[in-house]
């Protein structure tokens, strides 16, 4: 089944790879460069899943992770970050509702395989529980 | 004093028959009386022993302490011989044969004597006087008889003992005090007190350094330690405090906050200079593990956000470099090339990780566990880092059933392992790598990694928990300051001891539960 996955990171570079990388792996992907546009582009069109960078100009990820937690209940999002790997980071995202958290330092092959294994894992919970 | 009756006559009559031939007038009778009556009581009040002694030196007169002294009534004393009267019992015939002879040379020159002597009292128990032995003269400078006046002094003498135990434990207490120096310059600077603490904080005897120049204590290099600046302190303000460095006997240098005060001598001149020296070597050295960690969380603020900066562009050159590897038109040669540059980005990767781990903020999930076991579980681990192949043996000293600590597991280990490593790379051609624990005064589980390796030059120790400090040629310089941080936020201590050929020693203290 081919995924629809939202990129949100507000530096082009970033973003343009982590949409090459995904669509590598068959995914379908679209990005923006703000939590603002995210939030609005959630709103007219319909993702299977969202990866979303933590440090974003205007609001933060972490508000964007909640505002999605509040509108879709079951939409995954995994977290993506700079800082790696932080255990006050991870219990934050965890907090407000994510499915997976992702360093940048991770060796890139490593990267896509996380994310994969994080919505596959989201999914069937989501399966699990609407059965 | 007991007045005397009529029949016995009157005590103050009868050494002064002039007096009363000149007073003739009725009325002043009762005046006179009155006076006696006071005179009496003034006597009796004084508290010392008074005697009036005639020209035989027999007693005409005595008030109520010289009764009560004796033991005898005031009718047995009056008419005996003073000596007599004083030394009745034999053994002090020395004593007595001692009194006599001040008696007669206060007679023959008819001074004044003071005099200590002891008598014994009604109950034949020795009481110390101070004598006072004075003639009285009479009108016509005739010599009338003496007044000798005793002062019971045994109680004070008594009480020396007493301000001796005092002056030892005075004594005892200066010479425990460590942390002070006091010594005493003249005014051409050289020392003339050598005392309390101060051979034990600066290394010199009392008579090595007695009458040597104050200089010798003070170091060249410490701008503070400036004697001169010192004493025109003190001869111009009375004082100078100041904190500064003392050299001792062997030339190592103590901070010290060293207090200079002018002595003066009765006339209010100044005749020196006290000096006290208080050792802050332990605060210094706290002062500075305070900086030091407070240098380091900043350092570990900065490494984040740097850390940040750079994870970002180089996800961006990875990932592109990993995508690139894979085109299938790349010559040979590219794709060498392109693989060179994946792999030295990768190796800027992990060294970021390691400043993020050095950075982490993360709490620790503390458990209760056993020291021992977190030692043990860390043995296996060495091995799979690549470590010099010589012969290292490991002798292991644990101390059995000690206090639980609040450990996280992986933090504690990543120390152990980190130190472990260190000693083995200190050893590159083999050793004895020695690991221990014991129980610190009930506070603390104490861990001690020693090695028998190539040690560490002593002016390096004191940066060797800064990040980025590495004696190593490919050392990042991040181990030991991860270390320091996790062994901080477990609330314990770690220090370094080490000596160049010899080895060095790792001390950790992580406090039980």
């Amino acid at each position: 089944m081919l995924y629809k996955i939202l990129v949100v990171d507000d530096e082009t570079e970033v973003r343009d790879l982590l949409v090459d990388l995904l669509n590598k792996e068959d995914y379908l992907s679209k990005s923006c460069a703000s939590g603002e546009a995210a939030l609005d582009l959630l709103k007219t069109e319909s993702f299977d899943a969202v990866l979303l960078d933590i440090k974003l100009s205007g609001i933060s990820g972490l508000e964007v992770l909640k505002n999605i937690r509040d509108t879709y209940k079951n939409l995954p999002v995994v977290m993506i970050t700079g800082f790696g790997y932080d255990e006050d980071l991870i219990a934050k995202s965890k907090q407000c509702g994510c499915c997976g958290y992702i360093g940048k330092n991770m060796p890139v092959s490593q990267i896509i395989t996380t994310f994969k294994q994080f919505i596959e894992t989201a999914k069937e919970r989501c399966k699990t529980q609407n059965e | 004093m007991r007045r005397p009756s009529a029949s016995e006559g009157d005590g103050f009559d009868s050494p002064l028959p002039l007096k009363k031939r000149t007073l003739k007038k009725v009325g002043m009778t009762t005046a006179i009386r009155e006076t006696k009556e006071i005179l009496h009581r003034l006597l009796d009040n004084t508290g010392v022993l008074v005697l009036y002694l005639d020209r035989n030196e027999n007693v005409l007169l005595c008030n109520k302490k010289a009764e009560s002294v004796t033991g005898l009534k005031h009718e047995e004393i009056i008419g005996k011989n003073w000596l007599e009267l004083l030394f009745r019992n034999k053994n002090n015939i020395i004593k007595k044969d001692i009194f006599k002879a001040v008696m007669d040379s206060s007679i023959r020159y008819k001074r004044s004597k003071d005099f200590e002597g002891t008598i014994l009292d009604k109950e034949g128990k020795e009481r110390l006087f101070s004598w006072n032995l004075s003639p009285m003269h009479a009108e016509e400078n005739q010599s009338e008889g003496y007044i000798l006046v005793g002062h019971d002094i045994t109680e004070i003498r008594e009480n020396r003992p007493v301000l001796k135990n005092i002056d030892a434990t005075l004594k005892d207490i200066f010479s425990s005090i460590k942390e002070y120096a006091l010594y005493v310059v003249n005014l051409s600077g050289n020392i003339t007190y050598f005392g309390m603490g101060s051979e034990a904080m600066l290394g010199w005897k009392k008579q090595e350094i007695i009458f040597k120049h104050v200089s010798i204590l003070h170091s060249l290099e410490d701008i503070s330690a400036n004697l001169h600046f010192i004493l025109e302190n003190v001869r111009l303000f009375g004082k100078y405090e100041a904190e500064m460095q003392l050299v001792t006997k062997l030339g190592e240098t103590i901070p010290v906050i060293l207090t200079v005060n002018q002595l003066l001598d009765s006339t209010g001149k100044i005749s020196g200079y006290i000096f006290i020296a208080k050792d802050i070597t332990e605060r210094k050295k706290f002062e500075y593990q305070v900086l030091q960690s407070e240098k380091l969380a900043a350092l570990g603020q900065l490494a984040a956000g740097i850390a940040h900066e750079i994870n970002n562009p180089l996800f961006v050159i990875s990932g592109r470099l990993g995508m690139l590897k894979e085109e299938k038109e790349l010559s040979l040669k590219m794709k060498e090339g392109l693989n060179l540059v994946y792999l030295q980005a990768d190796r800027i990767r992990k060294l970021v990780d390691r400043i993020l781990m050095f950075a982490h903020k993360s709490t620790p999930s503390f458990e209760p566990m056993d020291i021992n076991e977190i030692i043990e579980s860390v043995m296996p681990l060495i091995h799979y880092n690549n470590l010099p192949t010589v012969k290292i043996e490991i002798e292991k000293h644990f101390e059995k059933n000690m206090p639980c600590i609040r450990a996280d597991l992986h933090q504690l280990q990543e120390v152990f392992l980190n130190l472990l490593i260190n000693a083995y790379q200190s050893m590159p051609r083999g050793g004895v790598v020695k690991i221990s624990t014991s129980n610190f005064q009930n506070l603390y589980a104490q861990v001690k990694i020693s090695d028998t390796g190539i040690g560490i030059p002593a002016q390096h120790l004191k940066n060797i928990f800064m990040p980025f400090f590495s004696t190593k040629n490919d050392g990042t310089g991040l181990g030991l300051s991860i270390c320091h941080n996790i062994i901080k936020n477990h609330n314990g201590s770690i220090e370094l001891t080490s000596q160049v050929d010899q080895g060095s020693t790792f001390t950790i203290k992580l406090p039980f539960i």
